[in-house]
């Protein structure tokens, strides 16, 4: 597992983290039972402080995206894909809204959207 | 808690080049003390390290430290070598081995007489023998002086590792890059006080920019040419309805210590 972690975003990186797991588990690429890294392992690949995947770690514990295996470690719990979807949801929407402020017009937003679900399918 | 620090003073003449600070190191924590020049880090340090008498206030150090200083001069005169001779003679269970892999991987003769060394190359010398011990605390100014990118993020990768064995590392930069992809919280100081401590994740999350004509209860950022100006303003004292941009690091520390405070 590996992903870029955005320094100098003014997103927290446990946040990052959280998050980047997230999508994996959203894309099917972590599934239900699944380890994750160790809190080492992944502080050491991405390059971050220890405390800070540890922070992410319990926080998707909380949230039960995780669940903790005492002496072995932390595996994809069985993840309420929908919550994870109605967060991607709010996102969306606010993305949208700045379109909207934009002077996007709806069309070429459903075109969009169109197109990356086309480009899915195909 | 590996350090505490607690209302630390210090006079040079009359001027307070630390005044009144306080903060804690945990173990297995990296706490960067940043600032502008002159804001009395180093002199903080060198408090704790004894290698300056403090005025008033209290430290309290549970276990041994190590320290680099921010002048990295060692003894011109000698060779690398019988400069790594010596640390095993007076380092804290200084790792010979260890520090000469170092040396062997940056390519550093142990021949060259440390005069003869480049000012990143000194750096490196002096933070092979520091990190080469094995102490509760690694207190290092200024760690990545003079250091090429490249050179610089493998050093970064090292101190990191360090808290994986449950070390702690206080260190001051003012490289603002560096300190947030290894500090765990950040102490900002200036003139002597820390105007800002805590988690680095959680500042960068409390923290949002608003662009307003009227004057706003916040730090000023800059003023716009229209006359606007960009606000830095915790987010829980903005109103609703209000429009945020997300506000970085940088933005945080440099509108907090140019310090135009406006209060409404």
């Amino acid at each position: 597992m590996w992903f870029r972690i955005d320094f100098h975003s003014s997103k927290p990186i446990y946040e990052q983290i959280k998050e980047k797991i997230k999508l994996l588990i959203l894309s099917g690429k972590l599934k239900e039972g699944e380890f994750v890294p160790s809190i080492r392992y992944l502080a050491e690949d991405l390059g971050v402080n220890l405390n800070t995947v540890a922070r992410a770690y319990r926080e998707l514990v909380r949230e039960g995206v995780l669940e903790v295996r005492r002496g072995e470690g932390y595996v994809v719990s069985k993840v309420n894909l929908e919550k994870i979807r109605t967060q991607l949801e709010t996102e969306l929407k606010k993305k949208i809204e700045d379109c909207k402020k934009a002077g996007i017009p709806l069309e070429r937003i459903l075109k969009v959207a169109e197109e990356i679900y086309r480009g899915d399918a195909r | 808690m590996i350090l505490r620090v607690k209302d630390l003073k210090k006079f040079y003449g009359v001027k307070a080049a630390v005044d009144g600070i306080g903060f804690e190191v945990e173990k297995g924590e990296i706490f960067a003390i940043l600032g502008p020049n002159g804001a009395g880090k180093t002199t903080t340090l060198k408090c704790i390290t004894g290698l300056r008498k403090k005025d008033s206030g209290e430290i309290e150090l549970n276990g041994t430290f190590t320290y680099l200083p921010e002048e990295k001069k060692l003894y011109p005169h000698l060779r690398v070598k019988e400069i790594v001779d010596l640390f095993e003679k007076i380092g804290k269970n200084f790792n010979e081995k260890n520090c000469l892999e170092i040396l062997e991987r940056y390519r550093i003769d142990l021949n060259e007489k440390v005069t003869n060394l480049s000012h990143g190359m000194r750096t490196i010398l002096y933070l092979s023998l520091v990190l080469s011990e094995n102490v509760d605390l690694y207190i290092l100014d200024e760690p990545t002086w003079g250091l090429d990118p490249i050179v610089r993020n493998e050093i970064l990768d090292h101190i990191r590792s360090l808290t994986f064995e449950g070390k702690s590392v206080l260190y001051t930069s003012h490289v603002l890059a560096e300190v947030e992809k290894i500090a765990d919280r950040v102490a900002i100081m200036k003139e002597g006080k820390i105007i800002l401590t805590g988690n680095l994740d959680d500042i960068k999350s409390s923290y949002g920019l608003v662009v307003s004509k009227k004057d706003l209860n916040g730090y000023l950022l800059k003023t716009l040419k229209s006359g606007e100006k960009v606000y830095l303003v915790e987010k829980e004292e903005i109103p609703e309805g209000v429009e945020i941009e997300d506000a970085t690091f940088e933005d945080i520390f440099e509108a907090i210590v140019r310090g135009e405070r406006n209060d409404r």
